[in-house]
């Protein structure tokens, strides 16, 4: 046990030489593999901070319903006052828009006047608006109360307006994607990295690695210092990836504060909690030493 | 200790280089390979210490069949025979230590402890001052010195070695020559291969002869000629009594 923690000291030991030894070039793949990281971290920031205000978004969602056109005139009066009392903890508001008034209402509008001349009575019928309280799962609320609507007598349609629902889902649906094709483009950029990375120091250390073979070095010997190079690499250029990330913010967060200042409220993004960011860091890492174990295989074989 | 057993060696489809050879060594004994260029010395170096699988036949080296050894026990193999190539292979982005503590980190062992028996094969091979000196600024010489310091840090039982005093001066080649006797006192079995009749004379207790297409076993044929100067075993004198000889290819 101790033999083999000895040799996983030597090939850090070993890493860190190597890494050391080319500090330029060290250094440009750290940076590469950082700005790449910090992509996807500052989309994450962007998901993470706007998930509350999606929540607070003041939204009334509304659902009309229209009666048949031949519905007495106290049919309207009838359906809301049902509504009221049926649906009191779900409704936040009833509104009766009478026939009369959508024609009124319609009149208004200079793209209809002529064409509403011509009919010879009211073709619209009585409607009442209803808006819902606010709350989680919305949308299908609102569509189990449409379909209760649309059973009661006098009821000819009920129009279900989730349309701002399903843009808004869509939209953070959409994020979510974009986030994760971009962790996946990254993680690409990550394995490609490292596996040249490796590739070239698996190369240029071609005498050790023969020498160290003909002194009686097992094949895990002799890739462990590579495994360690693609983890550390990568643990490390996690950790700036997050520094730039969180550079970033500052000048964002100030062009953000004044936007959000417009429309007299505060916003700012920042950065995923630390424990997803420890746990970010650890998966950059085994990746790095999954790259690096990949390329090692394919690259020692002499 | 070696044992080869009707053993072919060829590359690709070409021709064997070596061809059905069959002989033992046993244990401290000091056997000098001789030839001409291209007769296989080398090839047969590399065969004793599992560097190149046989193309046919079996090698039995320190109790293992090398041609049934799995490439997973082939290092542990590796680390009793020590390797001495033409080439020094010596790593020239480090000092002289570094070097000789490369076949003891691969079996992990204490730094301090690696450290110590690092500095002693060091002085064993005359090359105590030279500790932190890298080798290129090393001469020749010293460079073999290092590479033999290197081959034998981890106590191999068989040490290996493929012409090294080429290119060296008489007095270097000596020098090297008692460097690797002075092991085989000890009982480390040892194989040079080398172009150099007059000087592996002096100290081999027995010799091979490889040439196109024939192997002689001075055990078997002429002893007497390589048996100055070393301590012959008992094997070694039963088979010289036996006069055989086997011609190969």
């Amino acid at each position: 046990m101790k033999s083999l923690l000895r040799q996983h000291r030597y090939a850090l030991a070993v890493t860190l030489r190597r890494l050391a030894a080319a500090p330029i070039s060290s250094l440009t793949n750290l940076l590469v593999i950082a700005l790449a990281l910090s992509l996807p971290l500052l989309g994450a920031s962007l998901l993470v901070s706007m998930q509350p205000v999606a929540r607070q978004v003041s939204v009334t969602p509304e659902l009309t319903v229209f009666l048949k056109i031949d519905a007495p005139k106290t049919a309207a009066e009838q359906v809301a006052t049902r509504i009221r009392k049926e649906h009191v903890e779900q409704v936040a508001g009833v509104r009766i828009v009478t026939k009369d008034r959508a024609l009124t209402e319609l009149r208004s509008n200079p793209a209809w006047e002529q064409a509403l001349k011509v009919l010879p009575s009211n073709p619209l019928p009585d409607a009442i608006v209803v808006s819902l309280t606010p709350g989680e799962q919305l949308a299908e609320r609102a569509d189990k109360l449409a379909q209760v609507w649309r059973k009661w007598p006098g009821v000819d349609l009920v129009q279900l307006d989730t349309a701002w629902v399903q843009r808004l889902e869509a939209l953070l649906r959409f994020g979510r994607i974009g986030l994760l094709l971009l962790a996946l483009s990254v993680a690409l950029v990550v394995l490609a990295t490292v596996f040249n990375t490796v590739r070239m120091q698996a190369l240029s250390q071609r005498e050790e690695i023969g020498v160290a073979r003909l002194v009686g070095a097992t094949e895990s010997f002799v890739r462990r210092p590579f495994l360690y190079l693609g983890s550390v690499t990568c643990s490390l250029a996690a950790l700036i990836g997050i520094g730039i990330a969180r550079l970033a913010l500052i000048p964002l967060n100030e062009a953000l504060a004044s936007l959000a200042r417009s429309y007299d409220t505060e916003f700012a993004l920042s950065l995923p909690p630390t424990e997803m960011l420890a746990i970010a860091v650890a998966a950059v890492a085994v990746l790095g030493a999954l790259s690096a174990r990949w390329s090692v295989q394919r690259n020692t074989k002499f | 200790m070696i044992e080869f057993q009707h053993v072919y060696k060829s590359y690709g489809q070409g021709r064997p280089i070596l061809a059905n050879l069959t002989f033992k060594v046993s244990a401290g004994e000091f056997v000098y390979v001789a030839g001409p260029s291209g007769a296989g010395k080398s090839t047969l170096l590399k065969l004793i210490g599992g560097l190149e699988p046989p193309s046919r036949g079996s090698i039995q080296v320190h109790g293992h069949r090398l041609d049934q050894l799995s490439s997973r026990a082939r290092p542990y193999l590796r680390r009793a025979v020590g390797v001495i190539l033409q080439d020094t292979h010596l790593l020239y982005d480090r000092s002289a230590i570094d070097n000789v503590l490369l076949p003891l980190a691969v079996t992990g062992l204490a730094p301090g402890l690696a450290r110590s028996r690092a500095r002693a094969a060091l002085e064993k091979v005359g090359l105590s001052s030279k500790e932190n000196t890298r080798p290129i600024e090393l001469s020749g010489g010293e460079q073999q010195r290092l590479a033999i310091a290197r081959a034998i840090v981890n106590r191999p039982a068989i040490l290996i070695a493929d012409e090294p005093t080429a290119s060296l001066d008489i007095d270097t080649a000596r020098k090297i020559m008692a460097v690797f006797k002075d092991f085989n006192r000890v009982g480390v079995t040892t194989i040079i291969a080398s172009h150099d009749d007059t000087l592996m004379a002096e100290y081999a207790t027995r010799a091979f002869k490889i040439e196109p297409g024939k192997f002689a076993d001075s055990a078997h044929e002429q002893a007497h000629t390589y048996s100055k100067g070393g301590v012959q075993p008992q094997e070694q004198q039963t088979q010289a009594r036996s006069g055989r000889s086997e011609h190969l290819r």
